[in-house]
């Protein structure tokens, strides 16, 4: 059958969202750590099961959920990050690569053991809008994880924008040093940076718990989607991530129009073939970051 | 350097005779109707030790990468699966669900070398410009993609299922049964890695070593020096590519069989890891790296069976946590690896 564009777009932007919530922290954590952190889909994991407990085992209803996976996995990212990234901060892009990489393997195995490979699914009561003169429909889960996605969106623009703390962040992230001799406390930046990250993944983790499952390697899963919203976006731009998730969820679900109907699950291998293509011919994203040496 | 090691440096031959030495007597061991029949309980090692062989043959070509040219190739599984997946395809003969052209094995090598250094030349004339961690991730996307259009184009590839019906070259030399076949396996892939890993030792101590080194260095004052720092990133980049598509076509001629099991991320990891434990940049050390982190996969093999309350998944979850946990350890606390130099490497301690 054949599935109208609008409804195609609809399912993008959920998409989008939950690849815009992890790809914020990433490129965050890109912008002012200056690392690649590939641990960033286990945090995103940690949030969908903290939310999956919150629901399931602490009787809590889904939004409250969602704050309580943003304030826990904030907090366990954040000591996770101390403990690894920390201290070897000066070592470079490549040794801390290898760190998250080593990283991811450890907790994505540690959620296996702990919890097998079951996929833990919420309870859904979901409510579906149809708009049949337009040719789509869209639940009360997805309009949810828009929604949840959007208020993340606007509360990071006013914190980066009008909080002193956010614009230390930005100052930072345009030039550490600079930053330095102006009297930012970069240290307290990357906190802060660490805290913000995380959280987001945390949320993330929940929305993925909702419209998919709770299972080790959920966050995981969305990773290389994350690094290449992000890339897309211009590495190290927060509003250049968002647009970039949005523009490879829509993309990711449109070409399936445009695939023969038998490759149609290549569209996460599409994805990877964006990356790279975007890497080559325009390198600094939307916006322009610097990745190229020569 | 110890009295035993330097003893070893002058000898009057070196890996590339001995390995070809090797070669030859496995030749005629394989061609004779001499065998030899391990004994049942030991095949675990012998399954093991071929795998070692082929990963030491990803890792000589990703160490001259890494090691001395500081190219970082996250992706060498992507070129271990275009040189496997080419072999078979071209060999096999009417697999159940695939592509099969029937072609005799040494065209299957030649193919699986050509297929991944062409691959090679792609990524690397595209992406070599980029900066190191973007350079892992595209190779590493590059992997992905490869893993993707394996299992996506099913009909040429036979998917999930895999590719079956592949000759295998020297477990039909020895017909005898048992593990017969895997004792000559085991000797022909010792010997081409010994051979390979003596190539690629005396590419990398010779002046051209060097050069790659001035490259990882510094690549802006190599190209001052009027080096074409690209063509040697570029061709690094295809004879780590090259030799890792052999070591695909030798794994499905030993199997028998491509499936996209052989060719995931793990054996990426474990190379890489392999390299970081022995020391990037020392060709026996990386080997040394290897044989430990194999030696690890082999004896918590046992370990399995003796842990009570454990199932198997978990087990193997507990054996990338602790692939992880090393990885980290290394990086964090001896970055030079065991056997590396930190000057030479550029890494504080």
């Amino acid at each position: 059958m054949e599935i109208p564009l609008a409804q195609e777009i609809i399912f993008g932007l959920v998409i989008g969202s939950y690849i815009a919530l992890g790809a914020i922290g990433f490129t965050l954590v890109y912008g002012l750590v200056n690392m690649i952190n590939f641990a960033h889909g286990e945090f995103i994991t940690v949030g969908a099961f903290v939310g999956y407990l919150a629901v399931v085992f602490g009787g809590l209803s889904i939004p409250v959920a969602v704050v309580v996976a943003l304030v826990i996995t904030a907090i366990v990212g954040w000591v996770i990050a101390r403990v690894t990234f920390e201290p070897m901060n000066e070592a470079g892009a490549v040794p801390l690569l290898l760190m998250s990489i080593g990283l991811g393997l450890v907790l994505r195995n540690g959620f296996r053991v702990i919890a097998g490979a079951d996929r833990r699914s919420l309870p859904r009561d979901v409510t579906t809008y149809r708009f049949d003169d337009w040719g789509f429909f869209v639940t009360s889960q997805q309009l949810f994880i828009i929604g949840v996605t959007l208020v993340a969106v606007v509360v990071l623009h006013v914190f980066l924008s009008r909080t002193m703390l956010g614009i230390a962040m930005r100052a930072t992230s345009d030039n550490e040093d600079l930053a330095l001799v102006s009297g930012i406390d970069t240290r307290r930046i990357r906190n802060a940076v660490w805290l913000a990250a995380s959280g987001l993944a945390g949320v993330a983790g929940v929305m993925l718990a909702v419209s998919q499952s709770a299972n080790p390697t959920v966050g995981f899963g969305q990773l290389l989607l994350i690094i290449t919203a992000a890339i897309l976006g211009g590495a190290g731009s927060p509003y250049g991530a968002i647009v970039g998730s949005y523009l490879l969820g829509i993309g990711i679900t449109v070409s399936v129009a445009f695939l023969p109907s038998g490759l149609s699950e290549l569209n996460a291998t599409m994805a990877f073939v964006v990356l790279i293509v975007v890497l080559l011919v325009r390198p600094g994203g939307l916006v322009n970051a610097e990745v190229r040496t020569s | 350097m110890s009295a035993p090691t330097s003893r070893l440096e002058n000898l009057p031959f070196d890996a590339v005779h001995a390995g070809l030495a090797l070669l030859v007597l496995s030749v005629v061991f394989l061609v004779s109707p001499l065998f030899v029949q391990p004994p049942g309980g030991s095949f675990v090692f012998f399954e093991v030790g071929v795998l070692f062989f082929l990963y030491a043959m990803i890792l000589v070509g990703l160490n001259l990468q890494f090691g001395h040219a500081g190219l970082v190739n996250f992706g060498p599984v992507a070129f271990f699966a275009v040189g496997g997946y080419a072999a078979a395809i071209l060999t096999a003969n009417d697999p159940y669900q695939a592509v099969g052209l029937g072609f005799p094995w040494p065209v299957g090598v030649v193919a699986a070398v050509l297929a991944a250094a062409a691959l090679g030349v792609l990524i690397g004339v595209s992406t070599l410009r980029l900066r190191d961690d973007f350079l892992a991730i595209v190779t590493l996307a590059v992997a992905e993609i490869v893993h993707g259009l394996i299992i996506a184009f099913r009909d040429v590839t036979g998917g999930t299922v895999g590719l079956t019906s592949v000759p295998r070259p020297i477990a039909g030399t020895t017909d005898v049964g048992g593990g017969a076949a895997l004792v000559s396996t085991i000797l022909v892939f010792a010997a081409l890695a010994l051979f390979f890993y003596g190539v690629f030792r005396r590419l990398s101590s010779s002046p051209y070593g060097r050069v790659l080194r001035a490259i990882r260095a510094d690549d802006q004052v190599t190209e001052t020096l009027g080096k074409r720092v690209f063509r040697y990133k570029i061709a690094v980049f295809v004879y780590g590519a090259a030799i890792a598509g052999l070591a695909g076509a030798l794994l499905v001629f030993y199997n028998g069989a491509a499936a996209e099991g052989f060719f995931t991320i793990d054996v990426t990891v474990i190379v890489w890891v392999g390299m970081l434990i022995g020391g990037a940049g020392n060709d026996r050390g990386v080997i040394g790296g290897l044989a430990i982190i194999m030696g690890f996969q082999l004896v918590t093999r046992f370990f399995n069976d003796a842990i009570p309350f454990i199932t198997q998944d978990q087990f193997a979850s507990i054996r990338l946590m602790f692939v992880g946990l090393l990885l980290m350890l290394i990086i964090r606390y001896r970055p030079e690896g065991l056997w590396g130099d930190a000057d030479r490497l550029g890494v504080e301690s």
